[in-house]
């Protein structure tokens, strides 16, 4: 039977606050040493507390394991580590009673070499149904000049198979075949197992590796028009039997590259906005906003029902894919001096360890990430300022238990520590015993007190998620200023004037607001009255790695300061 | 108030021919139903009117008036929302105008006020009219301390009983309870009550009031305070949460259409003995400093100190220092900085503590409805107190 959507609001996704995670990772209910779905129903609360909207989940279904889930070899169950499918449906319901959205993957550029279309492939003739599934060649020139993604471990797009006696195609890992969307085949089977999950109640889809869907030789197998095609069909799909859905799509691409995943708004409604992400960092580090105003700058204009998808961390590297040589060589020297910080195009670091573990910087990130326009997505152990581990294998080191409180496996779980998937982090800076969810929550200043304030915070003005955003351009280019404004059908508007000093010490700014000009910024976070603006530049003056979001409030409408008298006696 | 299928048996009497006005009736005595008739048949015209009630047409009725009976299932003492979901599908249905609501003991009302509240709605532009009435001194404090002062607050309007058992809804007004209703019916909660002044608000839709004189509480059986309290103040608070992005803009006043000719004026009477309740507030303070002291900052603790130190007659609680308290409830009940329950149990011996505050202030002299605009103000002063805790709850300052 189908259920409905959750979300009554079909532009849900624009408000939402995302929080990624891993079943595996999150909570262990039975004392295996993997996270689980009942473990993570338990932990729903917490989610709820912390203000998330919606769970995006990395992949849970049955998997060999070797990519961590996206070598899957079967769409349309839960790997039994995690639990039932009867646990994902309690854990769907739990989720949207607490009115909060279920992101899901749908791998679909590739399986696992596991999965029984690839083993029925390599021993169907060539020219059969079940052999066309995937994409083979006799030989490995076949596209010879198409980038190879993860350039550790593999040396070509192509890999012998022996029962086969031929070459199949993989963008990743070569045991992840990529299935062939040029059979029509391949398309029913992925919409059958779409469908098998949207059925179920889940409300959205991030379409992993979106670009690599369909080959064509003499191209870059990337972001084809045939490609584009099979993105509409999925749409189209979607919009015929369901409401109020979501694709997010994973396209590690420069935002013009990235826009055609938009179409006119009849392909995806979400697209991740690669090539911000290193460039905050370099801002930070350089102590200078043209990083970022130039990636915005290039950023075009999507349509009204899309959005950007804002992450300051996720799962894998902080990828430098999309930046220049000079860019990534400046990235590697200041964010990894140690080699084993780095993994394929990129640095496998967690946010807090990034910053140096400085506080101010951690809040100054996410205060940029929470007020650019776009949907923040916050990755799993961010909100307390978790580590990692680069002594692991691959991107394992950002992938570990969750650090729950300074019990034995961080609270993560009850097993013997040496029957953990991984291992939790143990350092004495990072380690579970020091940064952990109950010390925080019992601590008014910690990290998590502040993220989930904030997260309220934006929560509260819908301008954060569907206004516009104007750069303004004070001489100092330590400071990062810019105006979001939404205007309503209805003739509200609501303007938010952010300031951020990306600068370690403390920074003037003088302001050009005379558009506002009479105007009274008021601070949303204490609420405090501002100066009123005039045609003057508006000076103000921020302590290092700070920022303001102030409210500009017709002049009718200032708040009065509250007195912080004491009671009469 | 009728609720529940109501439209399964009354079609063979009331035809669907279109009513200017729809009003449902909570049960009541047969000679009180047949007084309501009489008076909505001369207040209006027959043809535009249709009647529902849980009780039968009495025998001597106006047979041009159409009537139907519909299955009561709720003997809730207030409006909630099994109701609103009902008064939309039967408005709908009949293509209704308006929507009069009459709760339980409605029949004491002066009837002539009905038709003000009716035909604000009915002559537009008003989508909510709310009953203000004229009830004894010490009537309704719960509503005068916590729900009127936070509703006027919050949600800028003056609307004297937000929950108010007789009100009159535009159509469109009725559609948008329905559907706020519909999330509570869903989940088994048909008995939650609804704050339609606050729908109405975040709605941008018309509100007026409407001075309906005085009224026989309906008193439930079996709840008492330390049900009703946490009940309609739980509800309230959840409301408030769910709308804060509203609220917490400042907003120009919106208008609202008062049609009160005088303020109600009580002074002196006999007054109830305060000293059960300073006893219950003064045992509170010593039993629950460790509940208060989660939801309460230093400074409000600090007046709670010297309050519990003060004497019967003597006993006064500072407008501010009540508003504060309950705006930190209210914070507390957001936060879930302890269970919802046990939080709002917390809050009565403080209520208690303000009644005694209120019964002492008025017996001295201060009439009831001066002293409880006196609250009413004090909350709007300390509006931005909530904002800024809300939005950074933080005790360390406070």
């Amino acid at each position: 039977m189908k259920k409905p959507a959750s979300a009554t609001d079909p532009l849900w996704y624009k408000d939402a606050i995302i929080y990624e995670l891993h079943v595996r990772a999150f909570a262990d209910s039975n004392g295996d040493g993997i996270g689980d779905f009942p473990g993570l129903l338990s932990r729903l609360d917490y989610l709820q507390d912390l203000g998330v909207t919606c769970v995006w989940l990395l992949p849970f279904f049955p998997s060999p394991l070797r990519d961590d889930g996206y070598d899957i070899a079967n769409y349309v169950d839960v790997n039994p580590s995690y639990g039932t499918l009867d646990d994902f449906k309690t854990f769907l319901d739990a989720a949207h009673q607490r009115n909060m959205q279920v992101m899901i993957e749908l791998v679909i550029n590739h399986t696992s070499d596991q999965h029984p279309w690839f083993k029925a492939a390599r021993l169907a003739p060539p020219g059969s149904a079940a052999r066309a599934m995937y994409v083979w060649s006799n030989t490995d020139q076949l596209y010879k000049d198409v980038r190879i993604i993860f350039t550790d471990t593999e040396k070509s797009n192509w890999t012998w198979d022996d029962v086969a006696k031929a070459y199949y195609w993989h963008r990743f890992f070569s045991y992840q075949p990529d299935l062939n969307f040029d059979n029509p085949v391949v398309m029913e089977e992925v919409l059958k197992a779409m469908r098998f999950w949207l059925d179920l109640g889940v409300d959205a889809l991030r379409i992993d590796a979106i670009p690599y869907l369909v080959e064509r030789d003499g191209t870059s197998c990337e972001n084809l028009p045939e490609t584009h095609r099979v993105v509409k069909t999925i749409r189209t799909a979607i919009d015929a039997d369901y409401a109020n859905r979501l694709i997010l799509a994973e396209a590690n691409q420069w935002p013009a590259d990235v826009r055609p995943y938009f179409g006119n708004g009849d392909e995806c409604q979400m697209a991740f906005h690669f090539p911000l992400m290193p460039r905050i960092y370099m801002a930070l580090r350089q102590e200078d906003r043209l990083p970022i105003t130039d990636i915005m700058a290039q950023t075009p204009a999507i349509p009204d029902n899309c959005q950007w998808g804002l992450f300051l961390r996720n799962h894998d590297e902080l990828t430098l894919e999309m930046v220049t040589d000079d860019e990534r060589d400046y990235m590697y020297i200041a964010y990894s001096t140690d080699p084993r910080m780095r993994v394929n195009v990129g640095i496998r670091r967690r946010l807090a360890p990034l910053v140096d573990n400085n506080r101010r910087r951690i809040e100054l990130l996410n205060s940029l990430l929470l007020s650019f326009p776009g949907t923040p997505i916050l990755y799993y152990g961010d909100e307390i300022g978790m580590g990692d581990n680069i002594y692991l294998g691959d991107r394992n080191g950002v992938r570990t238990p969750m650090q729950w409180n300074s019990d034995r496996n961080a609270g993560f779980s009850k097993c013997d520590p040496a029957r953990l998937y991984l291992p939790v982090v143990m350092d004495p800076i990072y380690g579970y015993q020091a940064v952990n969810v109950e010390a925080q929550l019992s601590d008014q200043s910690s990290l998590l007190h502040w993220t989930r304030n904030m997260i309220a915070l934006r929560k509260l003005f819908q301008v954060f998620g569907r206004g516009s955003l104007s750069f303004l351009n004070p001489l100092n280019g330590k400071i990062l200023a810019y105006l979001r404004v939404l205007e309503r059908s209805d003739g509200s508007r609501e303007t938010v004037l952010c300031v951020a000093n990306l600068s370690r010490f403390a920074q003037p700014a003088a302001l050009d607001l005379a558009g506002h000009s009479g105007a009274e910024p008021v601070e949303m976070l204490g609420y405090v009255p501002f100066p009123t603006i005039t045609e003057a530049p508006y000076v103000l003056t921020l302590a290092p790695y700070s920022f303001l979001w102030l409210e500009l409030q017709p002049a009718s409408v200032k708040p009065v300061q509250s007195s912080s008298r004491l009671p009469a006696s | 108030m009728a609720t529940a299928d109501p439209v399964s048996d009354m079609t063979a009497q009331a035809d669907h021919t279109g009513a200017g006005l729809l009003v449902l009736l909570a049960p009541m005595t047969q000679e009180q139903l047949q007084g309501m008739l009489a008076h909505l048949t001369a207040s209006f015209p027959a043809e535009s009117l249709l009647v529902f009630s849980p009780d039968a047409l009495p025998p001597d009725s106006d047979p041009a008036l159409r009537f139907a009976a519909v299955p009561a299932t709720s003997t809730s003492w207030t409006l909630n929302a099994a109701d609103f979901v009902n008064a939309y599908h039967l408005a709908e249905e009949n293509k209704a105008r308006a929507v009069l609501m009459l709760g339980p003991e409605s029949s004491s009302l002066d009837l002539s006020a009905l038709h003000s509240l009716a035909h604000a709605v009915l002559a537009a532009p008003t989508d909510l009219a709310v009953s203000c009435y004229d009830l004894p001194p010490y009537a309704g404090l719960v509503n005068s301390a916590i729900l009127y002062p936070l509703t006027r607050a919050l949600f800028a309007s003056p609307v004297r009983y937000p929950l108010a058992p007789d009100i009159c809804l535009s159509l469109r007004m009725a559609e948008r309870l329905a559907g706020v209703a519909q999330r509570f019916t869903a989940t088994n909660q048909a008995d939650a009550p609804l704050w339609p002044v606050n729908e109405a608000a975040v709605a941008g839709f018309d509100i007026g009031q409407f001075d309906v004189g005085p009224r026989l509480q309906h008193q439930p059986t079996g709840p008492g305070l330390n049900t009703i309290l946490p009940l309609v103040t739980g509800s309230l608070f959840a409301d408030i949460d769910a709308k804060a992005a509203f609220w917490q803009r400042f907003r120009p006043f919106p208008a609202v259409h008062n049609a009160i000719a005088t303020s109600h004026i009580h002074t002196g009477g006999a007054s109830p003995d305060t000293t059960p309740m300073l006893q219950t507030f003064r045992l509170a303070y010593t039993n629950l400093q460790e509940i208060w002291s989660l939801v309460l900052p230093p400074s409000s603790l600090l007046g709670l100190k010297r309050l519990a130190a003060t004497d019967g007659v003597a006993f006064r609680m500072p407008d501010s220092l009540w508003a504060r308290i309950v705006y930190d409830f209210l914070l507390a009940y957001r936060l879930r900085t302890i269970n919802r329950g046990h939080l709002l149990g917390a809050l009565i011996p403080l209520y208690l503590a303000w009644v005694a505050s209120h019964i002492n202030i008025t017996t001295s002299g201060s009439d009831t409805e001066s002293h409880i605009e006196a609250v009413a103000a004090a909350f709007e002063a300390e509006k931005t107190y909530i904002v800024s805790r809300w939005r950074w709850p933080d005790r360390f300052n406070s």
